[in-house]
């Protein structure tokens, strides 16, 4: 029976050991001690050429995004919102509401960049006019003041209710926008090293900046710069150069 | 990659909500977690999931981190913990089949699949090895990690990482030797 000791045959098929003088003797004289270190060899060989796996870019952003849901799901069943800081959150509701109407009314959606830019624009008033609190669905630290869960959860319902990709309605508006309009928009000329540290640091940097959003904070809008490819749009938190939003 | 700051401040920094810490720590160790889930669970969309359930876990639990090791040796022990969950899960519900589908939405990934393939028959031979044998053997031989980081991951003596690793590779060896021959 075999009663050498193959771990030592296995330790030198692997190079760990720092003595190899008696586990090289063994291969030699031994027929079994030889097999084995021909068969863990073999296996550490054909396991090493193995590339490593590795996360897409949009992999890791929606990575990034699904974590963050997570996060604040949980953090929105905690204490209730006061019901004052449930009212002004309506009444900015109501304000982009009238703010859009009026936007539509002006007949600010027609086709091209150019009244892609008018009604960011007119979005981005409409928001500088409401209150200053974060908007609700941007993922917060735990110091942040409390999100207005109600507000994101109404616009997540209606969304989820229609099959959609549950984005708040602004930026779903402005993802769809940029998909239809994707020939026609033009990466600001020239980004600064803030940004493009900003988009090398989250694997974007192959990335086309496709405009930057003014809202309650800057966002750049971004797709892949093949045309080619699926025009998927991400936001990024310029500020805190985060993944907000994959759609 | 440039870790800012040392790592264990990183996570006490993610206790009291620091998003940015949590972010920078994700992003040092991201690729490892997924790749380690990916190699244990043979499945991308469900390594993308333990990868996930990994990282929720970490900032659930950074206020836990007693710097007895170091902090990639502890997530990763959490990302294995999370891979045998969901294979006991697995096994507890037998008729539920692993998908081997593509997310059409990623035109990427299937390209990522490809180029980190396994050949198949050392796949169905991972696959086949016991949960033990098969974790020891990722993380030793396709992770690169030194035996006693894993001893520390799996929570078991350098002694018993060896053992499992050599057995490991004796049964994938034998198991490749068989299809050979077939």
């Amino acid at each position: 029976m075999h009663d050498h000791p193959l771990d030592l045959i296995a330790a030198l098929a692997d190079g760990s050991l720092s003595d190899e003088a008696e586990a090289r003797a063994l291969v030699e004289t031994c027929p079994d001690c030889r097999e084995e270190y021909r068969a863990q060899t073999e296996v550490i060989g054909w396991l090493a050429a193995t590339p490593a796996a590795e996360m897409t870019d949009l992999e890791k952003a929606a990575l990034h995004r699904d974590l963050w849901t997570e996060l604040r799901n949980e953090r929105s069943k905690s204490p209730a919102t006061p019901w004052w800081q449930r009212l002004s959150y309506v009444a900015a509701g109501l304000l982009v509401m009238v703010g859009l109407v009026g936007v539509l009314n002006n007949g600010g959606l027609e086709g091209g960049a150019e009244s892609g830019a008018t009604t960011t624009a007119a979005i981005a008033q409409t928001f500088d006019e409401a209150p200053t609190e974060e908007v609700p669905f941007v993922a917060q630290g735990s110091d942040d003041s409390e999100s207005a869960p109600e507000m994101a959860t109404e616009t997540t319902a209606a969304a989820e209710a229609a099959g959609e990709e549950s984005l708040p309605v602004p930026f779903q508006e402005l993802a769809d926008e940029a998909r239809a309009n994707r020939a026609d928009r033009v990466a600001p000329q020239g980004m600064d090293q803030d940004t493009e540290e900003c988009l090398t640091r989250i694997g974007l940097d192959e990335h086309l900046v496709a405009d930057e959003v003014e809202l309650d904070q800057t966002y750049l809008l971004v797709m892949p710069e093949d045309p080619e490819a699926e025009p998927i749009v991400t936001f990024v938190v310029l500020p805190g150069c985060e993944i907000v939003f994959v759609g | 990659m440039t870790v800012p700051g040392n790592e264990a401040e990183l996570l006490t920094r993610v206790v009291s909500g620091d998003r940015e810490a949590f972010d920078a720590v994700m992003r040092v160790h991201q690729d490892r977690v997924f790749s380690v889930c990916f190699r244990i669970l043979g499945d991308r969309e469900k390594a993308l999931d333990a990868t996930q359930d990994t990282f929720l876990t970490v900032f659930r639990k950074a206020g836990q981190f007693q710097g007895r090791s170091a902090v990639g040796t502890w997530i990763y022990r959490i990302a294995v913990n999370t891979c045998y969950d969901q294979l006991r899960r697995a096994q507890r519900r037998p008729s539920e089949s692993l998908p081997d589908h593509v997310a059409l939405s990623d035109p990427s990934a299937e390209e990522a699949i490809e180029s980190a393939a396994v050949r198949p028959e050392i796949e169905l031979a991972l696959a086949q090895l016991p949960a033990d044998f098969r974790n020891a053997v990722v993380l030793s031989d396709l992770e690169g990690l030194p035996l006693p980081e894993i001893a520390e991951i799996l929570g078991v003596p350098v002694g018993t990482v060896k053992s499992r690793v050599f057995r490991g590779r004796r049964l994938l060896a034998n198991h490749l030797g068989n299809q050979n021959d077939q």
